[in-house]
């Protein structure tokens, strides 16, 4: 039978530092990339050539190369330029240099579906260029790059995974471990897809229902649902006295 | 080009009081084409100045040279007093947003920022620009919406306006700043027959409280009935610049054929 007489004391004593591995990984290649990805859209429009040029390269490279030739170049092929990376590092670059190609896809998308109108405008108010970015064009940017980026996400908390071949120490290689040890493929390997499935899934619904709070216009920031909530209170406050000169009318 | 060096010279001020904006041999070239050919307008505070023409004719280039959204590649600008460009030197970045808080614009496509609400794109420019106090800045834009008749909508996304609705909010948001002039490119061209209406009575009223206004437009009953001159621009240049009676009888072909072509 499934799961007879399965090791489950070993499976879950190891589960924890996994885990954190894996979240770890996720994180802080997750942070970099996105640095990365809004570099390298920024580069992409820049009126530089040369700037352009590499970006685009950068890109086009890793878009094209599978991520598990990117872990292995970097961990076991730049030893041999006297590079030697440990496990953390080493995995965490590879994922950083992959995704970092794609974030820089969804920004740069991002980007340029803001009407340059929108620009103008906040120019013509007398705003000024660094606070036109800020304020104008980087919150619409980020709205249209959010489900891509949500996405991009678990994307890459799945992508952690393949560091079992270098072996990254996180739930991939815990559930290694484990079939070395209990000799159980089918129940290790299952269990620890849940384990990915139970993070995965509430990462997307998360992101899903910020999109749907963007969109909706509801305020994210404390200040800016204060400011919206006394903004409510003038309108009717405006409206009371309004009304019944109207009505006299 | 813009270099503080150089902006005590072009900054100076240029007395000659009920000028609100001076504009002397503009001209503007996109490649090798020239879209203003040497441009000279003057505008008095209060006046409303209807600038009509066929398209391509230069209108919107020149209100977009007036507020440096679009650099000039000759002549001068000054405005309320302060020279903002002169043979291809733009004024300090401070110069050149003291010029924008003095000239309001308001475009054909609206442009509201679609992530904030009416009454936060209205309060934008006293936040940002004119660093108003929060609760002040919002009692502004309140009455201002009121104003253009959108308090009701104050906390609605642009998305949930429509054309009419989203310009006459575009129009608060202008006069926010408090602005010495506005600047109309189009403001009604988006627009259906109704809101077109709408529009341009909250335009007359301004014009009533004695707003300038420069006003492209190819609403001619607005230009005759509202504006107290008006320009036309062919190829570039200022073909006639008088009363809206005046260049209406005009016996310049290019306006004659101009009109012309309005009433076909």
């Amino acid at each position: 039978m499934l799961f007879d007489g399965f090791d489950w004391a070993y499976f879950f004593a190891g589960l924890p530092k996994a885990l954190g591995m894996t979240l770890a990984f996720t994180a802080a290649a997750f942070v970099c990339a996105i640095v990365v990805g809004v570099l390298v859209a920024i580069m992409r429009t820049a009126r530089v050539l040369p700037m352009r040029w590499f970006a685009t390269g950068y890109t086009e490279l890793f878009k094209n190369l599978p991520l598990i030739t990117a872990i292995y170049i970097i961990y076991f092929g730049l030893p041999s330029l006297g590079i030697k990376l440990d496990v953390f590092i080493a995995g965490t670059v590879a994922l950083v240099f992959f995704y970092g190609a794609y974030l820089g896809e969804i920004f740069r998308g991002g980007f340029l579906s803001v009407d340059k109108g929108q620009r103008e405008a906040a120019l013509a108010m007398g705003m000024r260029p660094s606070r036109v970015v800020t304020k104008i064009i980087l919150p619409q940017a980020v709205r249209v790059a959010l489900p891509g980026a949500g996405t991009m996400m678990v994307d890459l908390l799945k992508g952690t995974s393949l560091l079992v071949t270098i072996g990254g120490a996180e739930l991939m290689t815990h559930a290694a471990t484990v079939v070395s040890i209990t000799y159980r493929p089918l129940e290790s390997y299952t269990l620890i897809g849940l384990v990915y499935f139970a993070l995965c899934f509430p990462l997307s619904r998360l992101v899903s229902g910020l999109e749907q709070r963007i969109a909706s216009g509801v305020p994210l920031s404390p200040v800016r649902a204060d400011l919206l909530r006394r903004a409510r209170e003038l309108v009717a406050a405006r409206v009371a006295i309004l009304e019944p000169q109207r009505v006299a009318r | 080009m813009t270099a503080d060096a150089t902006a005590i010279s072009v900054a100076q001020t240029v007395a000659r009081s009920g000028e609100l904006i001076r504009v002397a041999g503009l001209t503007k070239s996109f490649g090798d084409i020239e879209v203003l050919k040497h441009v000279d307008l003057s505008v008095a505070e209060g006046e409303v100045v209807s600038i009509l023409g066929r398209s391509g004719g230069g209108k919107s280039t020149l209100l977009r040279c007036l507020n440096l959204l679009e650099t000039p590649s000759g002549g001068t600008i000054e405005v309320s007093g302060r020279r903002v460009f002169a043979d291809g030197i733009i004024a300090s970045q401070r110069n050149v947003l003291e010029l924008r808080k003095d000239l309001g614009m308001v475009f054909q496509s609206f442009h509201l920022f679609p992530h904030l609400t009416a009454v936060e794109n209205v309060a934008l420019g006293l936040l940002e620009v004119r660093r108003k106090p929060r609760e002040e800045a919002l009692e502004i834009a309140v009455e201002l919406l009121d104003k253009v008749g959108l308090v009701e909508k104050a906390t609605s996304l642009p998305g949930a306006l429509s054309g009419g609705q989203q310009q006459r909010v575009a129009i608060a948001r202008a006069l926010a700043l408090r602005p010495k002039a506005l600047l109309f490119d189009e403001p009604t061209s988006a627009l259906d027959p109704e809101s077109t209406i709408d529009v341009l009575r909250v335009m007359r009223e301004l014009s009533a409280e004695g707003m300038t206004m420069l006003v492209v437009t190819h609403e001619l009953a607005f230009a005759e009935h509202v504006g107290n001159r008006m320009v036309l621009m062919d190829g570039g240049e200022i073909i006639e610049d008088d009363a809206p009676a005046a260049v209406r009888e005009s016996s310049n072909p290019r306006t004659r054929s101009f009109f012309q072509s309005y009433s076909e």
